[in-house]
């Protein structure tokens, strides 16, 4: 099943122990990765997509895609498993509902924007991935093992018409990032 | 480890080394994106420097991904062959990179980047496939 997932830390170098771990269990055929980033939410509440440097001819304006993104595993269809950072997750968080979210809507993108602070708090860092996986343990034990939480979104029920959404945010393999600021 | 976790295993092994070739064609698709990104990021003729390196590259992809279709079943073929399309257009933006000048150079590169992404998902979306049916025949 093609889902994206989240593992949300508080420390972020456990982020980037999920990001090599991820490509690990890629590398072993126990699941696929498509693309990960690693985000963080600093101390004035802003994410910061951690993303490959490249010319400024490649720099489009940083959508809101990967925030939105991160919202939408809030919501009921979000799944938080692993440490207690997950409970209630899904009562707290309102703005999305089940079924397909389609985040080139700009109500659904805010609301998800908005639901995205339920996910990653202040100061944690997650790594986002889109993954194939045929089953969920492989992923789960990577986090219970560094001690994050996992959330899962099927891909099928995410509708995402930002044509730069991959290849502004999702890396199709291992990188040594650099750090951009996603504002809005 | 019980029987059945035995032979899954033995199973997979097995399926490895079939996997290898397709394998080997994503990592070197991830490869090119990789060079034409880091070609991108750089600026003045380090580009054009950087980028003819790469036309050697994207050939030798495509050379690996035809060798490579040569094995699969007939819907993992199918869903590989969507790459090639992605792959020509890469190898004919970075030649157009080479010959052109300011934007027009930049939007070549720019334009390279996403075919060679584009090209990188296909090939994964394949691997994933054939993951997907080997697990499944495994388990049934």
């Amino acid at each position: 099943m093609r889902n994206y997932i989240a593992i949300v830390f508080r420390d972020k170098s456990k982020a980037y122990e999920a990001l090599h771990g991820l490509w690990q269990l890629d590398q072993v055929g126990d699941i696929t990765v498509h693309g990960t980033t690693v985000v963080h939410r600093d101390a004035f509440g802003q994410i910061q997509v951690d993303t490959k440097e490249t010319h400024p001819a490649l720099a489009t304006a940083v959508g809101v895609g990967v925030g939105a993104l991160l919202g939408l595993f809030a919501g009921p269809v979000g799944i938080a498993v692993g440490a207690a950072a997950g409970a209630g997750l899904g009562a707290a968080a309102g703005g999305i509902v089940g079924g397909l979210a389609d985040l080139g809507r700009a109500d659904t993108r805010d609301n998800a924007l908005n639901d995205a602070a339920f996910v990653l708090g202040m100061g944690e860092s997650a790594v986002i991935a889109d993954v194939t996986e045929d089953w969920n343990s492989p992923i789960d034990n990577l986090a219970l093992r560094l001690g994050g939480s996992v959330y899962r979104r099927a891909k099928s029920l995410v509708r995402n018409d930002d044509p730069y959404f991959y290849d502004n945010y999702f890396y199709p393999y291992e990188y040594i990032p650099s750090r951009h600021t996603m504002y809005w | 480890m019980t029987l059945a976790q035995h032979k899954t295993e033995e199973h997979r092994t097995a399926n490895k080394s079939k996997d290898g070739s397709l394998e080997r064609v994503r990592a070197a698709a991830q490869e090119l994106h990789a060079a034409i990104t880091s070609a991108a990021a750089k600026h003045g003729e380090a580009v054009k420097e950087e980028l003819k390196s790469i036309v050697p590259k994207a050939k030798a992809v495509v050379a690996s991904l035809n060798e490579s279709l040569g094995v699969q079943t007939e819907a993992i073929k199918k869903q590989l062959s969507q790459a090639i399309p992605h792959l020509e257009a890469t190898q004919k933006h970075v030649a157009e990179s080479l010959k052109a000048t300011g934007h027009a150079a930049e939007a070549s590169v720019r334009q390279a980047v996403l075919d060679a992404h584009a090209a990188v998902q296909k090939i994964t979306e394949a691997l994933a496939a054939k993951r997907t049916a080997e697990s499944t025949h495994v388990h049934s």
